[in-house]
């Protein structure tokens, strides 16, 4: 059961550290399908925790090849472009998005779509809350469709990414979802 | 004495936008291993399916898969036959980014408008499969939609969104990802 959003932002950060719930390697590995029948309107997705270093940062920069100064150039980023700090990377959080979705819905689902906008600069010490929740759900040529509204706080519950997903999760006694994915049709 | 309604911006030039690709660009290099190892450590996304392959063939999928949005990154990577974009835009301009002047295959035209300052309104993505280790991606841009909207004070601006399609060697729809931009 994971621990509610309004209950995180009611905690200390390092409080709401100690409840990440990012998966390791095995627990993606021994993943347990979520069925359409277990999902009900309101239910919360696991939260995962981040607290973004400039090491974080820098390995990001260097893994996209992404040379922006505002990202790891602290004199830059304070004194011309009169940021706060050097600021996290709106692709980090737009590649969470997608990881989050797919490991919920692992090992069968499908995480089909998500959009989601930019809004505040998040920067090194700040404690960052993926979260999810589950807005509406329907049935579609045998698949299970869940519409979800998500996003990534922050400790003082400032959303940087407000966004909607949907996703696929099999039937109880359905078919398996078909890969690549086929969309039904409208 | 009736008031004047603002001057559109979304003239029939700027419409004529929507709807236009740019080239199809054959990503330089493939998908590779140790790319992905980088990629998806510095996600933090520990996922087995990424780098055990014994594990990764008991999935659904058979093989080794990558992170579905890990290809618009491989996409924008800086040819090697393109020169060093980075160190000439220092040479150039000491403050520079870094980025801004780097050329980026499949790019489209400009939308014909004065309006120059640039927000980003938001992305969407739409994922169909995964690239494997060895895909061979392919990309095209286009102006899927123009929209204009009224400021607060009644001005105009335009919120203009890019598509981008990937695609693998097998012409298997990857991924297509949505980048909106309010040009003001």
């Amino acid at each position: 059961m994971t621990t509610l959003l309004d209950d995180l932002l009611n905690m200390e950060a390092e409080e709401i550290w100690k409840l990440n719930e990012r998966p390791d390697a095995d627990g993606l590995r021994a993943k347990e399908q979520i069925y359409y029948e277990d999902v009900n309107e309101g239910d919360e997705l696991p939260k995962y925790i981040y607290k973004p270093t400039p090491t974080h940062l820098f390995r990001w920069s260097a893994a996209i090849e992404n040379f922006h100064r505002i990202h790891y150039d602290l004199d830059f980023g304070l004194n011309h472009d009169r940021n706060p700090s050097i600021l996290v990377h709106g692709s980090w959080k737009q590649s969470v998005a997608p990881q989050y979705l797919k490991d919920w819905t692992l090992p069968n689902g499908w995480p089909w779509k998500a959009r989601f906008e930019h809004r505040a600069m998040l920067v090194p010490g700040d404690v960052l809350i993926m979260w999810g929740r589950v807005t509406s759900k329907y049935e579609k040529n045998q698949m299970g469709f869940i519409e979800l509204e998500i996003g990534m706080k922050t400790q003082d519950g400032i959303e940087s990414m407000p966004g909607t997903a949907t996703v696929v999760l099999p039937l109880r006694n359905g078919p398996p979802i078909p890969y690549p994915f086929v969309p039904p049709a409208d | 004495m009736t008031q004047q309604a603002p001057p559109t911006a979304l003239t029939p030039e700027v419409q004529a936008m929507v709807g236009v690709s740019g080239d199809i660009v054959e990503s330089w290099g493939v998908m590779d291993a140790e790319y992905m190892r980088r990629f998806t450590q510095a996600l933090m996304d520990p996922d087995p399916r990424y780098w055990d392959d014994e594990f990764a063939k008991s999935t659904r999928y058979g093989q080794i898969i990558a992170p579905p949005i890990m290809v618009s990154y491989l996409a924008s990577r800086i040819r090697p036959d393109q020169g060093d974009p980075i160190t000439a835009a220092f040479e150039e301009n000491p403050e520079s980014d870094g980025i801004g002047s780097v050329e980026r295959p499949g790019e489209l035209p400009p939308v014909p408008t004065n309006l120059v300052r640039v927000l980003n309104a938001g992305n969407e993505i739409e994922v169909y499969a995964y690239p494997s280790i060895g895909d061979k991606i392919f990309f095209q841009n286009r102006y899927s939609d123009i929209r204009e909207r009224l400021g607060r004070d009644g001005t105009p601006f335009l919120i203009i969104t890019r598509e981008t399609r990937f695609w693998n060697q097998d012409d298997v729809t990857l991924c297509i990802t949505r980048a909106s931009t309010i040009r003001r």
